[in-house]
């Protein structure tokens, strides 16, 4: 009866473990060669603290407050380098075989041949909904991994324009773009 | 000359002259005493009062448990306040990188 249980509870989790992106470990071990590490992890009891934290009077805060109402996480990793070339393309190939999972879908691919910069955008839906946003900058100098788990709206995305630095997304774009 | 000296002499020595106790003087002198200490005794002091020692001793858990409350507020404050400043500074780099896709992608369209 316990592992009957244990094992529904495992079943009941599994949608939302299956959401998350996992890191590999060949992107963790980049901290030990990157010059400056940003590792912003946030799990959902973590926003919903912050969010309790946030004016409701000051309209840039209340925007951000019912953006992170509904989220289950937001994980951000950023490195660093002094030199280029400390990390290779082929790094990002096991994150980027975990986005090619049923559900998330590129919205945005920019590769700049002059700069060396490429950028992605993913998206992951779930019975017409947004549930999920991936982000991959990968710069000579600077790779940034950007994953914010929970339910999205396109229009949050759109208000939340300038707020706290976030931009208009063209959420409607669906081919990546080659400078 | 020396007959006002010796009625003073004389008034001096009846004046200073022992006299014996009137019977029971001991007895009283010492009741007005032992009552004097009663009295004394039942002076209200501060946690002399048994109704103040109560509103101490309930007091005091009451006066613990604000004392805790204050401390866990203080820390949630503190934890809130941080988790507040990840989550900017998430949302921070989160708009820089999207910003910056969307530069590209508007670059890449004007071309």
């Amino acid at each position: 009866m316990k592992k009957t249980m244990i094992a529904m509870a495992c079943w009941a989790l599994l949608p939302l473990a299956a959401q998350e992106i996992k890191l590999p470990p060949n992107l963790e071990k980049l901290a030990d060669k990157a010059h400056e590490v940003v590792d912003v992890t946030m799990d959902g009891a973590l926003l919903q603290l912050a969010a309790r934290f946030l004016s409701d009077k000051d309209p840039d805060e209340a925007r951000i407050k019912k953006l992170v109402s509904g989220l289950k996480g937001i994980y951000v990793k950023s490195f660093e380098f002094e030199n280029r070339g400390e990390y290779q393309e082929s790094d990002l190939e096991p994150l980027r075989a975990q986005l090619k999972a049923p559900g998330w879908s590129r919205i945005v691919g920019v590769r700049s041949k002059r700069s060396g910069e490429n950028a992605e955008v993913y998206l992951r839906s779930d019975n017409g909904g947004i549930t999920g946003l991936a982000v991959i900058a990968a710069e000579p100098k600077e790779l940034t991994i950007v994953q914010i788990i929970g339910p999205l709206q396109p229009e949050d995305l759109r208000d939340l324009g300038g707020h706290f630095g976030i931009p208009r997304v063209d959420v409607g774009r669906k081919n990546g773009k080659e400078e | 000359m020396n007959e006002p000296m010796d009625d003073l002499e004389r008034q001096l020595v009846d004046a200073l002259q022992r006299k014996e106790p009137s019977a029971g003087f001991e007895q009283r002198v010492l009741t007005a005493a032992s009552r004097n200490v009663a009295n004394r005794n039942k002076l209200p002091t501060w946690f002399g009062m048994p109704r103040l020692r109560w509103a101490a001793a309930l007091a005091m858990p009451l006066v613990l448990i604000v004392a805790v409350e204050i401390r866990r507020e203080a820390a949630e404050r503190a934890a809130g306040e941080a988790a507040k400043a990840r989550l900017q500074l998430a949302l921070k780099i989160t708009g820089e990188k999207l910003r910056k896709i969307q530069d590209q992608v508007n670059a890449g369209q004007d071309q």
